[in-house]
């Protein structure tokens, strides 16, 4: 081809030349799929939202006051930003929601730091042990706690209702304050997210160069002086991205709030859901800026994160604190007992709950009667309205519960699978493209479901895919699209994070062989990168399977576990709802053994990176 | 059998041009080494004409195939280009063994067809051989040696028989000895295979014992592009002079005319006074014209092209390259003023081997220091306050501070013109 054919050559072959160069690279055809199927999955359902606010609902509120069965109106933000009840709807829960994240993450940053600085820095005693242990909490659903918490602590006389453990066993009556409302919310999210902050922090402990430290102690610092100007500003990082991760995820908690009553915008939004359908979605909205503005701060805080990652490279001989002989065995002893209640004793809690002929019965505690434990529960196999049964079977032959566990598995199984493999590929297509802006604009859109608050995005689908020209209400189909969206984010992650450590050339050198893309991601990369990548899977697993506050509004009761759950619980079967918790722990704790054993994958490696 | 073909590529990050404007035919089975210093552009060139990179502008051809065009929009992907290529890290694959690793790209062949197990497992086992390989088979690369990773790598990137092979400092990690009978061995795989190999260095010593052509570039300019004994000793300007060569050639500044018998007139170190004699005839003011209307040009060929849409103008701007003039008392390194240059301003470039010891020498000096290895010393002598490297065959024992005379001898004296840079002249020099 000489120099006259390139001037011929007409516009039309050049596009064509630079399209096929553009798609012969599979990295590039992900982006583009992927940046036009999350644009929709993501925006979408925001645009939606925002349209209901301003639509006419027949039979609600709008109706009510604009006189109107449709069209749209601005009544909706008039009535709830000034009508008599703007405080009770929207003030009181706005601020519980902020005062609950911001709550939610000192815990968790102060219980997770301290564990991490403990276990990573210092000579303790049983690390392994409380290290493995410390992660239960995120792996149980969020809800545990809260159920565990009441079954403590409440007593008739404060709460109402049957007696906790405390107030049975030793007649002690915890005040109100500690039993319902904003502080235990906030302790037990902060117990639920401090495994966080435990991996994100110890994280940084773990690789810090101990010559950081040691250069501090040659020039004579004090120990405190080291630990407050070297130490800290080190994991100052770790710590923001706690919180990024942490406020989200905190405010759009439903289960949590609404077990030990507390009024938080999403339990607001499910309260006014059906009377008052476009102000509830504004309140969607409050809690969506919220993630947006969270986002935003992520972007900034990883620009200036930059100047620490050189601090984490390579890892010499960490100095440890010496906690003393005896110290370091206290100071076990007692996290061996804390975590024993926030990991084990749930466990164990609703194990026993199930046996109890009526909730809050512990007399077998003081009698040591085993006939005040009972089986019927778990093995009644017919209908039997009596014993407190309402007609339900036990929960060994519960048709119901075990619909609703068959439907969670499908529903968990199909979401991992999706987001995983979607989070993998654009993990890789990102880490491919690092400089393209349109790199980084899919990778904003894979990320910012993960900021939205679970109920907000499951708001949004419920309008989005349940209305009078698709109705999706109650199918899988609708579950398996909302859990892929808001899941997508733990698998793009942690994929993202290993293809970045991965060496260009890895792959290069397979191109230049011409090994198909497939085979290069199937035998090579994927190989490499395995532990991350499955755990890429492993996580959104987990979550969906206990995933509560995002499906609650997309199906009926019983048709997932974790909904059932909650149904279970508002008939007063307490029994029956501790028996699906005690099944969905199980069943995640045998997952997550069963995938560590064969693949070597663990959680510590996944969450957030 | 392939000739590749670069015309005018350049390639930029922003207003960075890691490769600028760059135009080079590599001939069919040649051995040619893109040499140069750190960050000069070189690995950026390999790895456009593997495909891995794409250039910002400009043309490669690959035997009869456009592979690259960018007013054309064509871009062939690495995979189509039937290349081999060996990374600097090596980039095997840790999740393979070693005979995996090799095997890998063979069981990928489709053309003309797909290759049988047996077929396979003897290509594998004879490129082992030829690496000298074959007792690690079973092995995984980090369960391997620096040495004997790269040699799984040369091996993988030998299997498949590419016609063109590109090298990425495939040397530079291996102790002084390894790279050494490593240097031994490219070459006879070079003549074996009969393969193009291109060979990215910065290794002056490794382009000039490996190559059949050298490709030096420095800036993203290609400087010269010869024969490794030509660019030795017929270097274009001042950085070809400098880069190539160790010990280092010595740069020495003069000043003076040329006359009419065709001698130039210099006055040098001081205030010696020395004649250049050129070996073939010169005409130093009508070279100065030349290099004004060249430079013109240029300046023309830039103005065209900065008014063209798109250009950027170069961050990394090109300058006339500053070569050390080596002395007792260094100058003041601090930035200066640039002197006002005028033609009289030339500077002489004499290799080290051609400063001689002599009882009868012009020069008389003082023995600075010595380096003897036992085949041969490197010495400084110091002749007032500049110093002069020379290399002294045999075991000669010199003491430091001792009186010598020297002399400069042969006819391989390079003169430069101090504002250009460029080289004008080879000549004899005579005190």
């Amino acid at each position: 081809m000489d120099q006259s054919n390139t001037l011929q050559a007409s516009r039309c072959t050049i596009l064509f030349n630079k399209l096929k160069t553009y798609f012969s690279k599979p990295h590039n055809v992900i982006l583009l799929l992927m940046g036009i199927v999350l644009t929709f999955s993501t925006v979408a359902p925001i645009v939606a939202i925002v349209e209901d606010t301003f639509k006419i609902h027949p039979g609600t509120i709008d109706a009510h006051l604009t006189g109107q069965a449709s069209g749209y109106t601005t009544v909706n933000y008039i009535d709830l930003f000034t009508s008599k009840l703007a405080k009770a709807n929207l003030w009181t829960p706005l601020l519980n929601t902020v005062w609950l994240a911001v709550g939610t993450c000192i815990v968790a940053i102060l219980f997770g730091g301290v564990f991490a600085f403990l276990v990573t820095r210092t000579n303790l005693a049983w690390r392994k042990y409380l290290s493995s242990i410390f992660i239960f909490p995120y792996i149980m659903p969020q809800w545990t706690l809260a159920v565990v918490w009441q079954n403590m602590f409440n007593s008739n006389t404060v709460t109402g209702g049957s007696n906790g453990l405390l107030a049975a066993m030793f007649g002690i009556e915890m005040p109100l304050w500690w039993c319902k409302g904003l502080f235990p919310s906030l302790v037990v999210l902060g117990l639920h997210y401090a495994p966080f902050a435990y991996i994100l922090i110890g994280g940084i402990f773990r690789n810090m160069d101990a010559n950081l430290e040691e250069a501090a102690t040659i020039l004579d610092t004090p120990r405190w002086k080291t630990m407050l100007k070297i130490t800290l500003p080190m994991v100052k990082p770790a710590i923001l991205s706690t919180i990024l991760l942490v406020f989200g995820s905190s405010m759009g908690s439903y289960p949590v709030p609404h077990y030990l009553g507390l009024t938080t915008l999403s339990t607001k939004y499910v309260s006014m859901n059906s009377k008052f359908t476009g102000e509830a979605s504004i309140l969607a909205i409050i809690m969506m800026v919220f993630g947006v503005a969270i986002m935003l701060l992520n972007q900034i805080s990883l620009t200036s994160r930059k100047s620490y990652t050189t601090v984490s490279g390579k890892a010499g001989q960490s100095s440890k604190f010496n906690l003393g002989k005896v110290g370091k065995y206290v100071i076990a002893l007692i996290l061996v007992i804390v975590t024993f209640f926030t990991s084990i004793f749930p466990i164990v809690s609703f194990a026993f709950e199930t046996f109890l002929p009526n909730p809050g019965d512990y007399s077998f505690l003081y009698t040591g009667d085993p006939s005040n434990l009972t089986t019927k529960w778990w093995i009644t196999d017919e209908n039997v309205s009596e014993n407190g049964m309402y007609g339900q079977k036990g929960i060994l032959h519960n048709e119901t519960i075990w619909r609703a566990f068959r439907g969670t598995m499908l529903v968990s199984v199909s979401c991992a699978l999706l987001a995983g493999t979607i989070g993998t590929l654009i993990g890789y297509a990102v880490a491919k493209n690092r400089r393209s802006k349109w790199a980084n604009y899919v990778n904003s859109m894979a990320f910012l479901p993960y900021l939205m608050p679970s109920i907000a995005v499951g708001v949004a689908f419920f309008i989005l895919f349940s209305n009078q020209y698709v109705n999706l209400f109650n199918t899988y189909a609708l579950l398996i699209i909302a859990g892929t969206v808001k899941y997508i984010p733990f698998a793009s992650r942690s994929s993202l994070n290993s293809m970045l450590q991965l060496s260009g050339e890895i792959e290069e050198a397979a191109i230049i062989q011409d090994v198909p893309w497939i085979k290069r991601m199937t035998r090579i990369i994927i190989p490499i990168q395995k532990s991350s990548i499955i755990s890429g899977y492993l996580l959104p697993f987990m979550t969906c399977l206990r995933e509560l506050s995002l499906f609650l509004l997309l199906c009926t009761q019983g048709f997932i576990l974790s909904t059932t759950l909650d149904y279970f619980d508002e008939m007063g079967l307490y029994a029956f709802s501790s028996g699906i918790n005690l099944i969905l722990i199980v069943t995640i704790l045998v997952c997550n053994t069963l995938v560590n054993k064969v693949t070597g994958a663990s959680l510590d490696k996944g969450i957030g990176g | 059998m392939p000739e590749i073909r670069l015309e005018h590529i350049t390639k930029r990050w922003n207003k960075f041009y890691a490769v600028d404007d760059l135009d080079l035919v590599i001939e069919d089975n040649a051995f040619v080494t893109l040499l140069g210093p750190s960050g000069c552009g070189k690995t950026t060139t390999l790895r456009m004409i593997a495909g891995l990179e794409t250039p910002t502008s400009g043309r490669i051809t690959i035997g009869d195939k456009v592979v690259f065009d960018s007013a054309l929009g064509i871009n062939v992907p690495a995979n189509k280009r039937k290349v081999g290529f060996l990374f600097q890290n090596y980039a095997l694959w840790p999740n393979m063994t070693v005979y995996q690793n090799i095997a890998f790209g063979l069981s990928n062949i489709k053309e003309p067809r797909k290759l049988s197990k047996q077929e396979i497992d003897e290509t594998v086992h004879r490129v082992a051989q030829v690496v000298k390989i074959t007792a690690f088979m079973d092995r995984y690369p980090a369960e391997l040696s620096g040495g004997q990773q790269q040699r799984v790598a040369i091996a993988r990137t030998l299997a498949p028989e590419p016609s063109v092979l590109f090298m990425d400092e495939p040397l530079s990690n291996l102790d002084a000895k390894l790279r050494l009978e490593m240097r031994y061995e490219l070459q006879r795989l070079h003549v074996e295979t009969g393969s193009t190999f291109v060979y990215v260095t910065h290794d002056q010593m490794e382009a000039m014992t490996l190559a059949t052509q050298i490709c030096l570039i420095n800036n993203g300019v290609l400087q010269q592009y010869d024969a490794p004994l030509t660019v030795y000793n017929k270097p274009n300007n001042l950085f070809a002079a400098d880069f190539v060569g160790n010990p280092s050639i010595n740069f020495i500044e003069g000043e003076g005319k040329q006359r009419p018998d065709g001698g130039v007139e210099l006055t040098l170190l001081g205030d010696k006074r020395a004649v250049f004699k050129p070996v073939q005839p010169l005409d130093l003011p009508a070279w100065f014209k030349g290099r004004d209307a060249r430079e013109a040009l240029a300046a023309d060929a830039h103005k065209k092209k900065a008014a063209e849409k798109g250009f950027v103008e170069k961050g990394n701007k090109d300058e006339t390259f500053r070569y050390h003039i080596d002395k007792v008392e260094e100058d003041d390194v601090s930035p200066q003023e640039e002197p006002a240059l005028t033609n009289e301003d030339l500077v002489l470039g004499v290799r080290p081997e051609f400063i001689d010891i002599v009882e009868d020498g012009a020069l008389e000096g003082e023995i600075y220091g010595a380096m003897p290895t036992g085949m041969e010393s490197t010495i400084k002598v110091r002749i007032g306050n500049f110093l002069l490297t020379g290399v002294v065959f045999g075991s000669t024992l010199f003491t430091i501070g001792s009186k010598v005379h020297i002399d400069v001898s042969g006819d391989s004296v390079l003169l430069f013109d101090r504002r250009s840079g460029r080289c004008i002249a080879q000549g004899s020099l005579e005190f």
